[in-house]
């Protein structure tokens, strides 16, 4: 009996996105995906389950098959978040979607989520690092972030902007130090990137950790169930 | 047919012996469990770049002076389980050097005969031994110069490393250059320090000088993969080399 009750608390959070939340292979650190810290935030009764692909828009996270098995997976009461736009909006990728293709296919994601009795909680794509010569940084999602919300508004989905959180932090950073939070690598400073790099689009763990801990802290102040689960540990502070 | 059968002989790798590399040192270098994320020892972070050829086992210890390390008897199970070429990465005193904890306070004199003895006893089992200056913490005087916080026990590192020939690291100044290219403010980003509220590991917040985040970790992995490298140790050919 006892067995059965906490087996039935036991909440999955499924993330579907792209790569800005999607986990690396051990060959492509330090690049991290805001997902990969995200499991580390709750208790023993939730399981986190990134689902989140590279390069995958909406459009061809469907099409690959990759959204129907976690529809068969979905129980009541576990969540659903999505995170998409990256890969849909740029009309020269192959993943491209269109706008209202974009819409249909955020509405598909929610309204299946619901006929599983799970929660979807629609997240606007994490921002870019792209400044204007002034030191401000730029929306770089406008169109499909506006869409993201106009969908969470039309069908009461709880929203986090994540677009607008993340270039609020970006824009503390500022346009230099701000590179700490995205995979920019000096050449030969490290081995899985000798040639250096400068990715203004993939985080550090610096930087995953951080948007990570943005979407935690929307899952609070949402008043979530989900928020309940998030570990609880009494701390002292020590110099 | 013939072009194909050298293709494929081109591509056959010579198989590379497998190797362990035995880590011993401190809090710095340690394993964490996921429930003090962000809290991230640098072994954590190194062991992310190497190829199957190569087992680390991490067995540095939070506030482990070489003295307490070995009095706990967590050395001799090592050399008891060496092989021939593995290697034995040494790292330690920050406990060492601490004189307001008797309790892992090692002499400078006890200091040097325990970093001679994981040399010895390391090279008796036909292993390669490295001596690694402590990682530096992070202080800057008034004008914004990173400074040595390490002086005495580093200086002993390298003279150990000199008179027994010993391949030596020396990460005190590495890290010490890290911390000044980060500069007073930002390298702030690569330790243990969170606001209250920012992580619910830490809720009242933490504010640490010594001990890294995953950010911090894996930069002070790279400058001991870099100090691999230079010194061409057979282990850099063991690195997952790729280009960006």
């Amino acid at each position: 009996m006892l067995f059965a009750f906490s087996e039935r608390n036991k909440i999955t959070v499924y993330l579907i996105g792209d790569s800005t939340m999607a986990d690396k292979e051990v060959e492509a650190y330090p690049e991290t995906g805001w997902g990969m810290p995200f499991h580390y935030f709750f208790d023993s009764t939730v399981t986190v389950d990134n689902r989140a692909k590279n390069g995958r828009s909406t459009r061809t996270f469907i099409e690959e098959g990759r959204w129907q098995p976690v529809v068969e997976d979905l129980k009541e009461g576990d969540y659903v978040l999505i995170q998409f736009g990256h890969n849909d909006e740029v009309p020269t990728k192959k993943s491209y979607t269109t706008q209202d293709q974009f819409t249909a296919n955020l509405i598909k994601f929610v309204t299946e989520s619901r006929s599983k009795k799970a929660i979807p909680v629609l997240i606007t794509p994490v921002a870019r690092r792209k400044f204007d010569a002034r030191g401000k940084i730029e929306e770089t999602h406008g169109l499909y972030t506006q869409l993201v919300k106009d969908v969470a508004e039309k069908y009461n989905v709880p929203l986090i902007d994540l677009d607008k959180e993340s270039q609020e932090l970006v824009q503390q950073f500022g346009p230099d130090a701000s590179q700490y939070l995205y995979n920019h690598l000096e050449p030969g400073e490290n081995a899985h990137y000798l040639e250096g790099r400068a990715d203004n689009t993939h985080f550090s763990e610096l930087g995953a950790r951080k948007m990570a801990q943005i979407v935690l802290h929307d899952i609070q102040k949402l008043n979530l169930g989900l928020a309940q689960h998030i570990r609880v540990v009494h701390q002292k502070e020590k110099k | 047919m013939l072009a194909s059968v050298f293709g494929l002989l081109s591509f056959t790798m010579p198989v590379k012996k497998h190797i362990t590399v035995w880590m011993i040192g401190d809090s710095t270098m340690c394993q964490y469990d996921s429930s003090r994320f962000p809290l991230t020892g640098w072994g954590m972070k190194f062991e992310e770049y190497f190829d199957s050829s190569v087992t680390i086992k991490n067995k540095a210890r939070g506030g482990r002076s070489t003295r307490t390390f070995i009095a706990e008897n967590r050395w001799q199970p090592i050399v008891n389980n060496l092989s021939k070429g593995d290697y034995v990465l040494i790292q330690f005193a920050h406990n060492d050097e601490a004189k307001n904890y008797p309790d892992r306070y090692t002499t400078p004199g006890d200091y040097r005969k325990n970093l001679i003895k994981f040399v010895t006893e390391s090279r008796d089992k036909k292993a390669i031994p490295v001596l690694i200056t402590p990682v530096s913490r992070r202080k800057f005087d008034s004008a914004g110069n990173a400074l040595e916080t390490h002086e005495v026990y580093s200086k002993i590192v390298h003279e150990v490393a000199d008179r027994y020939k010993v391949p030596l690291i020396d990460l005190d100044n590495m890290s010490i250059g890290l911390l000044q290219k980060f500069g007073p403010e930002n390298s702030k980003l690569l330790f243990m320090q969170l606001e209250p509220g920012e992580n619910p590991d830490y809720p009242v917040g933490i504010h640490d000088n010594t001990h890294f985040n995953t950010y911090g970790a894996r930069h002070i992995a790279e400058l001991v993969l870099r100090g691999i490298e230079n010194l061409h140790l057979e282990l850099a050919d063991r690195i997952v080399k790729k280009k960006s």
